[in-house]
This record gives structure tokens, sequence and C-alpha cells, in this order.
């Protein structure tokens, strides 16, 4: 686990504290609120994870709408929807599109294989998310070019834990 | 007519308020999820607790045994002749005097009437069996009994509600009546109504029963946890089912 | 009954058509991890793959690691092409396979 004092939960140059994006949340305001990034900004660790799955390459930003709550109900299911602006042809089609949290025990979370027969570039899932962090999307277009797009999501505890 | 009325309601509130409940203004703990939540909690290519209840109609369709009949034997047409028997429980059992919740009653008839061994508090067969009972009563609305042999269980239920336990000294009406709708960390402090259980909870990532809840509330004050199918939980059970009489039973429910 | 699916999906669909399967799934996903109680830990046991085929041929694949949530739900799309199965087919961790099927009617 990150504590304050680990580099890893280093507040990112020109984002929120949690207190405002948890308050910023609940008046639905977190997703305007943010500044926005370009990729040369994105924290090292999740830079590495990305380009670990485009074996080196650089994505682009863009082309993805990722649909996640800026605030979970609970980490563990966490409705999240991806759709990429693609054609879905047999000349420009996405390959697959793969989903991670850079805080996770185990970043990779899910992979998803598309093809030009899927039509649309859309794919929904429940994700366990562990903690407050940046989820990252990276698809790998038929072309050879990579594009991605990431979102913070506030994770809180449940105050009434189980007991069993 | 109209000044009647509010006559009534100011009569009403000076009665019921100190007893600490308004008790038309209970609402059901869906109503404190998120609209997406809600929403998926009826759709059945959503809410996970959908699965129990398929698997309890098997398991009431089907013998227990070779030598012993099936659930659906003795109650034919479940969905038309148990519709709405949900909405009746806990009740007093004649024969015994004992108060019963809807998982009691369900190893009642096994033990007594199926000869087989009971199931278990907990177990995913009798969390199944109580889901797929409770599912046909979806929509209707809670009419417990709460006078006549019931109103000693429904004042022990009211007392225990109202009792401050625990190494952080509160009582249930403390939060889920005088801070309803207010943030406990991620959670929204609810009336405390179980019309959805057994529930799918996200927390558990799993169904579980109302004294399974219950057993997470006592660890939150730090209380003594009490057995599933305790005395105490029965009556504490039937104490917030008479709460919430009108709401539409929810089962199977989605929770935070 | 540790494993079970619903899929939904319209049961016809016109030729070329874009139609949405959405499958939920009954399982524990088991991260593992924890200590079985005799000195040892609890083996990961979740469902790692999805595939589907339609009509004979791969249309969709889903990779999940602990990631993914317990009794996952997953949705994706296809173009009807012709009256055919869609076999779904879950592979989980020790190599158990479970498998269902819905059929398309294309028009």
């Amino acid at each position: 686990m990150s504590s304050a004092i680990s580099p890893r939960s280093r507040r990112p140059e020109g984002g929120l504290d949690r207190r405002s994006l948890v308050a910023g949340a609940a008046v639905g305001l977190v997703v305007a609120g943010l500044p926005g990034r370009a990729a040369s900004e994105t924290a090292p660790d999740l830079a590495q994870l990305i380009a670990r799955v485009t074996e080196g390459v650089a994505p682009e930003r863009g082309r993805i709408t990722l649909s996640i709550p800026a605030l979970a109900e609970n980490g563990n299911s966490v409705d999240t929807k991806i759709a990429v602006d693609s054609p879905m042809t047999e000349a420009d089609h996405v390959r697959w599109i793969h989903l991670i949290a850079e805080k996770n025990p185990f970043p990779d979370m899910a992979r998803f294989h598309l093809g030009p027969r899927a039509g649309r570039a859309e794919v929904a899932t429940t994700l366990r998310i562990a903690q407050s962090q940046k989820v990252a999307v990276v698809a790998a277009l038929s072309d050879g070019r990579f594009v991605m797009t990431d979102a913070d999501i506030v994770v809180t505890l449940s105050a009434c834990i189980d007991g069993g | 007519m109209a000044k009647t009325g509010i006559a009534l309601i100011l009569a009403l509130s000076v009665v019921v308020v100190p007893a600490g409940s308004a008790l038309s203004e209970i609402k059901s703990g869906s109503e404190f999820l998120s609209p997406e939540l809600r929403r998926q909690q009826a759709d059945e290519t959503r809410n996970p607790a959908f699965f129990w209840v398929e698997q309890g109609r098997e398991l009431f369709s089907r013998r227990p045994a070779p030598d012993a009949q099936a659930c659906i034997a003795c109650h034919v047409d479940p969905q038309q002749k148990l519709r709405g028997a949900a909405t009746r429980y806990p009740q007093v059992d004649a024969a015994t005097g004992k108060l019963l919740n809807l998982e009691g009653r369900i190893e009642q008839c096994r033990v007594e009437r199926q000869k087989q061994p009971a199931f278990g508090y907990e177990s995913p067969e009798l969390l199944s069996m109580t889901a797929y009972l409770a599912s046909l009563s979806r929509g209707l609305p809670m009419q417990v009994k709460t006078d006549g042999a019931a109103n000693p269980f429904f004042e022990a239920g009211r007392a225990f509600f109202e009792r401050r336990q625990g190494q952080l000294n509160l009582s249930c009406q403390q939060c889920h009546d005088g801070l309803v709708g207010q943030k406990l960390r991620g959670d929204t402090i609810s009336h405390g109504a179980g019309t959805g259980y057994p529930a799918y909870r996200l927390e558990w990532n799993d169904v579980g029963s109302l004294h399974r809840r219950l057993r997470a509330c006592s660890l939150g004050v730090r209380a003594t946890q009490f057995d599933y199918g305790s005395a105490e939980y029965l009556a504490l059970e039937l104490y917030l089912a008479g709460r919430a009489k009108g709401l539409p039973v929810e089962t199977p429910g989605l929770r935070r | 009954m540790s494993f079970n699916a619903r899929i939904t999906m319209p049961a016809q669909a016109k030729a070329g058509e874009i139609v949405e399967i959405r499958v939920l799934t009954r399982h524990v996903m088991d991260r593992g991890g924890q200590s079985d109680g005799k000195g040892g830990t609890v083996p990961r046991k979740i469902l790692n793959r999805l595939t589907a085929t339609y009509a004979g041929e791969p249309i969709f694949r889903f990779d999940m690691h602990t990631g993914v949530s317990a009794n996952p739900f997953v949705s994706f799309t296809t173009r009807a092409v012709a009256t055919g199965d869609i076999v779904f087919e879950w592979r989980e961790d020790g190599g158990a396979t479970y498998t269902r099927t819905a059929r398309l009617t294309v028009t």
C-alpha cells in the first residue's frame, strides 16, 4: 500500500487534491474541473505500463471515450464503458482494447480483442479498482498505431464493512 | 375535512415522533443508491442476485431426496399462490409461538415436512430459496403483523433499535432516524429498511441475508454481533419490517 | 452452482445490423493469496478468458485478470451476417471450461 510519503502517491502537478476531488464529485464537477492533460504529463509508472503493452510505441491521445464514474460507489465493481471512434472495417479497425489501473496489485485488468465483425468498437465491463487512481485505456489499431485515454477515479471505502 | 386531516397529522406526529419512527417517511434502501445502481437492481442482465433466484427456483421444484417431496408438490403454482407470502414475514408461528422469518419458515418446512437436514443459515441454498420466495412478492407492499402475538417481538425489536450499544455507544435510531441521508464515509445513511434482502452487496461480492447485514451494523458500532437467526436479530427484523410497512418488496436487491 | 451465465441479445436481426450482446456471469473470481489455514495460500481461481464464435468464426475474446469484478458483466457488439449459433466459452484457472450457446436468426 502506498503511504503519504511514498513517491507513488505524490500528487501529479496541476492535479486536484483528494479533498477537492471528493467535494467536486459531490456536485458532479470532477470531469469538468480536471485540467486537460497531454500524454507527456502522465505519471512515469503509468507510462511504463502503457509502453509495455504497446511495445514501446507512444500512443496518441484521443479517439476513445472512457465512461467510468469519477466517484465509485464501491471499488469491487465499477461499471466501465469504452467506445473507440473507428469505422471497424477490414482496412481500419480496432484490434484490441487494454485496461490498466496503475495502483491495482496487478495493473493489467483486462483486454478485449475485437475485429471488423464487431461493427462498432464499443465494450463494457465491471472492474475491480483497488484505490483512488488513474485508469488508462489503450487501443491497438489495425494500422499498427495506438490510441489512449485515461480518467481519474476516487474509490471511497465503505463505512459499513462486513464483519461476517 | 382538510382541517381534521391536518389536526390528525399533528396529533400523530406528537405520538409517533417520540416513539422514534416517522413511519410515513421511511424510504427504501435503494433510494440511497446512485441512479445507476438503482436502475440495475431490477435488470436481470445486470443484477447478479438473479442467479440466486434462479437457483432457488430450481431447488424449489426438485426433490431433495428420492423419497422426499419437492416443495412444489405442496406449493403448486408458486407464482400465484406464494405471491405476497414474503410480505407477511417475520410472523409468529401459530404452532410454536416462535417468531419465524422467511429463512426460518423454509428451514421448518425442510426439516419437519421434507425430513431433510436443515440447509443452515447463510448457506447458498437457503439464500437462494429465500431470494426466490421473496422475489415472488416483488413490488407488493410489506404488511407484517405487529399486533397481537407479534407485539412483544415487535416491541423487543423497537427496544433493540433504540438502545445504545457497543463501544461507540450508538443506537440504531441515532443514525437511521436522526441522520438519514447523511454521509458515513462512502455510504449514505438509510432508514434501515430490509425490503431488498437477500441482496447482492458490492461490498460482499455475493448475496447475503438481512442478518448478515445486521451483523455488519453491529460490528460497525463495535457491539456484540448476534448469531444468524438469533432472537435479537429476528425481533429487530420484525421491527424494521413494521417500520417499512407499505414499502414494496425489492428482493433480490442490489446494494453498495 | 459456482458458474452460471445469462446471455442477453436479440433472437433476430436483419443482415448487416449491429447487435449488442450482454453477458452476466456467476463466478467468485477469486484473486487468491489468502491464507489457506495450513501455512500456504489459496491459489488464484478466476475465469481468465471468454471467447465468442459466431457461425464458427471467432468474433470476440475477453482476457480477464484480477482487475475484473466478481460475477462479471461484459458487453460487446457483432454484425449479423448469417443465421447461426454464437458459442461462448469460458476458461477458468486450472483448465476447466464452460460453454453456452445462443442462436441468432438473421432475416
